[in-house]
């Protein structure tokens, strides 16, 4: 497969890079680590006019924890700088495991957390090839009127599969956006919509510059189920994170991750946790629960029910590890 | 469509070549440079087979790079791995411990195992593993693969603890 | 003779490959690496419908776009046939995704797919057949006229009195099975480069298991002579019985060469590959077995369905291929086979790695286990009471000169511990055995199962090896030089392995059928003694000793026993060629089996698998795989272990984990991402065993080692998920999703009980 053609930008600064952003609009497309982008260009599925290259942007770079303990993490940062870093793996080892579970080791050293935060959806019937898609009615992401996994939905119900994603909302991440009109925070759970196209809320002209975790010592953990360890699209992950003691939960946040558009937040099993402590029979019972939030999932290269049964097993899973993890140390 | 003339070092060598915004170094390295051990295999990062070495010593793969951005950042090529006479204690070991079959995979395989060994000289089981997922083997099924890895640390730390003895 | 281990320079000892250094560094040469001058790229126009009708074909914007040099569509290769018959592009009726319908070879590859892109064709749709059951409903239409009720081929054969062998069956069990579609996958796509500017000679570099083959085919096809075609496979990157035939772009770039002039090269892209390798389609199975109560196999009776998809080629092997199976493993007094291929407007298939046998054992490993416990017996002593013997002759004629089965099942089952775990393993933990037998070449292909060879020996003692077997990674071009200089005295290393040109080598049937050890070797054997013979009449002069009683060893030639008074092998070869006779060494031979049909040896194998199951995803974790196989000998062992790894690995992969998954006809995975072959995490250790027979008519004693240890690994691998689940599996591959439910079905019974 071969890229079609395309100009190439490399701003000097952030300024520059926000000022062509504003101005291209959609015929822009702003290029991280390309392991997703140039993949989607080879199979056209956007055919953009231009790439702005933000990677190397200084403004997009470095990890950092600020006065007030807020981690801050640039978008530009590359996924296994992020995995292996020492303060990820220490204070927040979930979503260090969520992060190295991203694509392989290979596809880690260029993609960059921008991009998999900005990761579009994923669907059998629209990332192939332009011959191949040519057997198929045009769906909602090629401009038909259709879904073929959902008939009846109004919309794209693509997989949203970005790793890294659960595990930063189970953190209560925010995310920091600029454009040349000024920047704005909002939480990472607000930034996507259920829409397999317009899977988030980036605004024309915007950029997104860094993720803000907020302090708090939290245990957390991030699973996979994916056919494959080491390379591959999972068929359901799950980040948690949980504050307070075993007996006794403070805050719990359990996520899951590619079962449908977006990622689903498990309101009804960390209540129970919350309100029993974890316990083997809270555990079982908060498994249960998770089918009620989840509501409608994707089955996309899985047959029907197996992917609630699967997100089931997940929360046992992250909730059993999460009993066992020792709190992370403060500074 | 308008080209660039960029510089592009390839195993330490300098090649001035003309490129567009859409080339990928796999195809720069294969095409203009003219350097075939880099295999071009599913062109979406998938397989593994065109990884090359960064700047930083990481495997890249290089059906997602894009030349452009290369520009004056050293690369190495599976031809750049093995000394004037020698091979690399990675390709010895995988000679030794039959981990090459086809070839076909082996020219990516060589590079993933070395940018491990470049970064980490002594893996555990779990780093090995993931540095090698992201390379696909059907011949060996990736069984004698990991021996030839494992094999070639324990040569690697051999020749330095003979270096060492020797004193400089 | 059998020579022992001892006497043996050469030959047994690890020996690396050959061509490693080159492969290792980057210089081997794959066909992709190709650039001949004024070479074109060509890319097909397939057809995006299942089954319709083309109503127009406008190819002039195509034409007309810069940089495009041909356009070819049915008009211009009207009566040419791939294969039986599919004909190279279609006229009037598609038959499958993919199919067919013309092709443009432009300056460049970009130019060539937008251009494909240009070519305007009108289709319209018609119904179309997905599966097995649809295909053979009697209402179904035909998908080729010929093909009564979609049935392209079929096979029927009774061995014995089967009903009596029922009729006094103590015990019958009959189970279903079904294997689905799968991909070989190898690491190089496909591809070819043809250069037809002349038009009495065709140049093609492609990567094969067959040149020979291939140029029969193209020939053919072509109408033009088989000397007028020259394959050259310069490295082949995997085979997995995945390159025994010509694939339509082959005659592609060879039509288009032809009409421009030039050299053209198609390749593959990434999911294109899924159509031009073809691979495997969804196989049925009904096996049926009537034992006495002692676990005798008293009769055994198989029906088997194959998709063959849109058309047909050579897969009516897979009939005789499956008919036979049972007899070179198990002692049968009766057996029944019914065998079918069905055409659907599927892809066309063919094989996957283990060419029909292995997905069979899948089913047939599962059945023998499921039988023996309903006996009350152990898997393995059924299998030993019933596995085949050296000294037997079964009743498809097949003599078994040699037979290690029962070596390995026993070796096998004391280093897995066997005995300690059978039945005895906490939940969610299975043990299982695979059993197999393996010919080591046949006739069927052609009336002759021929190899040749060549070797010249130049006056320092260097040698050049000429055979026409393919070497696709299984390090078969080492063996044979290892043949040669243990025949010669010589190292192998001393030995340049000449092959990959049709025009320079010998014949050879190729590397199919697991030939490739025991005849090519064979032949390398005569070749090498032939030129012995020449090199015999100098030494037995100048040692004054009779020719049989010399001793070429270690580059030496000597009296046997008197290895000091040895004369450097390089000097007899000097002294041969620089005397007033000037006699230059070169040796020939071939091998073909004496036999009218069928296969002269068979290899065995007994694999054991521990497995754990995961029952919060259903995912099956391989712990641990314990390898045994007769090989007759091993003329590299380490060679031959790495044989046996990539078998597991592809074993087990099919198994748990490869699937085309399919829809309306289309494959909905096709790419190295999505058809899931497991990586470095999911391999387990392997621990092997090489049983050594010694064949009385192989090489040094060898066989085969290329398709023995995967026809073990499945139905070990099905059968150790089986007894952690508590029930066999009939379908293949064992999703996670399959098992999540039979472990909740299970999980159910035991409540309400």
């Amino acid at each position: 497969m071969q890229l079609p053609l395309f100009e190439y930008h490399r701003p000097a600064s952030l300024d520059e890079a926000l000022a062509t952003l504003g101005t291209a609009g959609s015929s822009l497309a702003v290029l991280g680590g390309g392991t997703d982008l140039l993949i989607n260009l080879k199979l056209r599925l956007e055919r953009p006019r231009a790439l702005l290259s933000v990677r190397e942007l200084p403004e997009l770079a470095g990890v950092s924890v600020d006065a007030a303990g807020t981690l801050r993490i640039g978008a530009g940062e590359r996924l296994t700088d992020l995995a292996t870093h020492p303060l990820l793996v220490a204070r927040y080892p979930g979503l260090a495991q969520a992060i190295r579970a991203v694509g392989s080791r290979h596809v880690r050293n260029m993609a960059t957390l921008g991009g998999n935060l900005c990761l579009p959806t994923r669907c059998w019937y629209t990332n192939q090839s332009e011959g191949w898609r040519g057997s198929q009615l045009p769906c909602w992401k090629t401009e038909g009127q259709v879904c073929h996994v959902i008939k009846t939905a109004s919309n794209c119900r693509a997989i949203h599969s970005a790793d890294s994603v659960p595990a930063l909302i189970a953190l209560d991440a925010r995310l920091l956006l600029r454009s040349s009109q000024g920047e704005r925070e909002l939480p990472l759970a607000d930034f996507y919509r259920d829409d397999g196209i317009e899977n988030n809320v980036l605004a024309p002209g915007e950029l997104v510059i860094a993720v803000l975790v907020p302090p708090a010592r939290l245990r957390s953990v991030f699973v996979k189920a994916a056919a494959r360890t080491g390379l591959d699209y999972g068929y359901a992950t799950l980040a948690g994170a949980l504050g307070g003691s075993n007996r006794a939960p403070k805050s719990l946040l359990l996520v899951a991750g590619s079962v449908g558009t977006m990622p689903m937040v498990l309101h009804q099993s960390a209540r129970i946790i919350l309100a029993d402590g974890l316990t083997e029979a809270s555990i079982e019972a908060a498994a249960d629960a998770a089918r009620d939030d989840l509501g409608e999932v994707t089955n996309l290269f899985t047959p029907p029910g197996y992917k609630k049964r699967l997100v089931r097993g997940l929360v046992r899973r992250v909730l059993n590890e999460l009993r066992r993890q020792k709190l992370p140390a403060a500074d | 469509m308008t080209r660039q003339l960029i510089t592009l070092i390839v195993n330490g060598d300098r090649y001035q070549v003309p490129v567009a915004p859409h080339e990928t170094l796999l195809d720069v390295i294969r095409d203009q440079v003219a350097l075939t051990g880099t295999k071009r295999g599913c062109t979406s990062g998938a397989c593994g087979v065109c990884t090359v070495q960064g700047e930083d010593g990481r495997a890249v793969l290089s059906c997602l790079a894009l030349a452009i951005e290369w520009d004056n950042r050293p690369v190495t090529t599976i031809e750049g791995v093995a000394g004037e006479d020698e091979l690399h204690p990675v390709q010895k070991a995988f000679l030794e411990y039959g981990a090459v079959q086809c070839g076909a995979c082996t020219p990516g395989l060589i590079m993933t195992a070395k940018a491990l060994l470049d970064e980490n000289p002594d893996p555990d089981e779990e780093a090995i593993n993931e540095a090698l997922a992201g390379a696909l083997c059907r011949c060996t099924g990736h069984i004698k693969v990991k021996i030839a890895v494992r094999e070639a640390i324990k040569a690697m730390v051999a020749d330095a603890a003979a270096e060492d003895s020797h004193g400089v | 003779m059998a020579s022992r281990k001892a006497d043996l320079a050469v030959v047994g000892r690890d020996q690396p490959r050959l061509d490693g250094a080159h492969k290792l560094t980057g210089r081997s040469l794959f066909t992709d690496d190709v650039v001949l001058p004024g070479m074109l790229h060509a890319k097909i126009v397939r057809s995006p419908h299942a089954r319709a009708r083309i109503l127009s074909i406008d190819t002039s914007a195509a034409l007309a776009l810069p940089g495009v040099k041909a356009v070819i569509t049915h008009a211009d290769a009207p009566k040419l046939y791939v294969g039986i018959e599919q004909p190279l592009f279609r006229q009037e009726i598609v038959n499958y995704i993919g199919d067919e319908v013309a092709a443009v070879a432009a300056l460049d590859e970009a130019t060539a797919a937008e251009a494909a892109a240009l070519i305007k064709v009108e289709y319209e749709p018609l119904p179309a057949l997905f599966t097995i059951q649809d295909a053979t409903r009697p209402d179904a239409f035909l998908i080729h006229a010929k093909a009564k009720g979609n049935i392209a081929w079929q096979q029927a054969q009774d061995l014995g009195d089967v009903e009596q062998g029922f009729a006094g069956s103590a015990h019958v069990r009959t189970d279903t099975y079904t294997t689905n579609a799968s991909h070989n996958c190898y690491a190089e796509f496909h591809v070819a480069i043809a250069d037809w500017s002349l038009p009495d000679k065709l140049s093609m570099y492609t990567p094969t298991q067959t040149a020979i083959l291939f140029q029969k085919s193209l020939a053919g096809a072509l109408r033009l002579s088989d000397g007028q075609v020259r394959i050259m496979n310069l490295n082949t990157g995997g085979g997995f019985t995945g390159r025994t035939s010509v694939r339509p772009h082959h005659d592609v770039a060879a039509v288009l060469s032809r009409k421009t002039g030039r050299p053209v090269k198609v390749r593959a892209t990434a999911d294109e590959e899924f159509i031009a390798c073809r691979a495997g389609g969804e196989v049925k199975y009904t096996f049926r077995t009537g034992v006495s109560d002692t676990g005798q196999i008293k009769a055994f009776e198989a029906d088997i369905t194959f998709d063959t998809g849109a058309y047909v080629e050579s897969q009516m092997i897979v009939l005789t291929l499956t008919s036979s199976y049972i007899h070179s493993l198990y002692k049968i007094e009766a057996s029944r086979y019914s065998g079918r291929l069905v055409h659907t407007n599927n892809i066309p298939y063919y094989f996957h790695h283990g060419g029909g046998l292995a997905q069979m054992a899948f089913g047939l490993g599962q059945h023998m286990d499921a039988l023996a416990r309903e006996l009350g017996m152990d898997p393995i002593d059924f299998h030993l009471q019933n596995g085949v013997t050296k000294g037997h002759t079964s009743m498809t004629g097949t003599f078994f000169g040699s037979c290690g089965l029962a070596e390995c099942i026993r070796k096998t089952a004391k280093q897995a511990g066997w005995k300690r775990k059978y039945g005895k393993l906490p939940p969610l933990k299975g043990i299982g055995i695979g059993v197999g037998a393996m010919a080591s070449g046949a006739k069927g292909v052609f009336k002759h199962d021929t190899s040749a060879a060549f070797i010249k020996i130049v006056d320092d003692g260097s040698m050049s090896l000429f055979v026409g077997l393919p070497d696709m990674g299984q390090s078969s071009h080492t063996a044979m030089a290892m043949i040669a200089a243990e025949v010669l005295g010589a190292q192998a290393t001393d030995i340049t392995v000449i092959s990959g040109d049709t025009d320079i080598v010998p014949l050879d049937v190729g590397a199919l059928i697991q030939r490739g050890t025991f005849n090519t070797g064979n032949a390398v054997k005569a070749a090498a003694l032939d030129a012995r013979k020449q090199l015999e009449v100098l030494a037995a002069a100048r040692l004054g000793v009779k020719p049989s009683q010399l001793v070429f060893r270690d580059r030496q030639v000597y009296p046997k026993g008197q290895p000091d008074k040895a004369i450097p092998l390089k000097k007899i070869v000097y002294d041969t060629l620089h005397s007033r006779e000037g006699r230059f060494v070169m040796g020939r031979g071939f091998y073909n089996s004496p036999k009218e049909s069928g296969t002269m040896a068979y290899s065995f194998g007994a694999q054991i698998a521990e497995v754990t199951i995961d029952p919060d995803t259903g995912f099956v974790t391989v712990d641990r795989i314990v390898a045994s196989h007769d090989v007759g000998r091993a003329i590299n062992p380490r060679i031959v272990e790495g044989q046996i790894d990539g078998q597991v690995f592809s074993g087990l992969s099919q198994v748990l984990y490869e699937q085309t998954l399919l829809e309306n006809g289309q494959v909905m995975n096709p790419s190295r991402l999505d058809y899931r072959l497991p990586r470095s995490y999911e391999m387990p250790k392997v621990e092997h065993i090489i049983v050594e027979s010694i064949d009385p008519f192989g090489p040094f004693g060898a066989k085969e080692v290329g398709e023995g240890p995967i026809v073990c690994t499945l139905p070990a691998v099905a059968n150790a998920v089986a007894n952690a689940l508590g029930e066999p599996v009939n379908e293949m591959p064992i999703t996670p999703w399959k098992i999540l439910q039979i472990l909740g079905r299970r999980a159910k019974a035991r409540a309400g009980s």
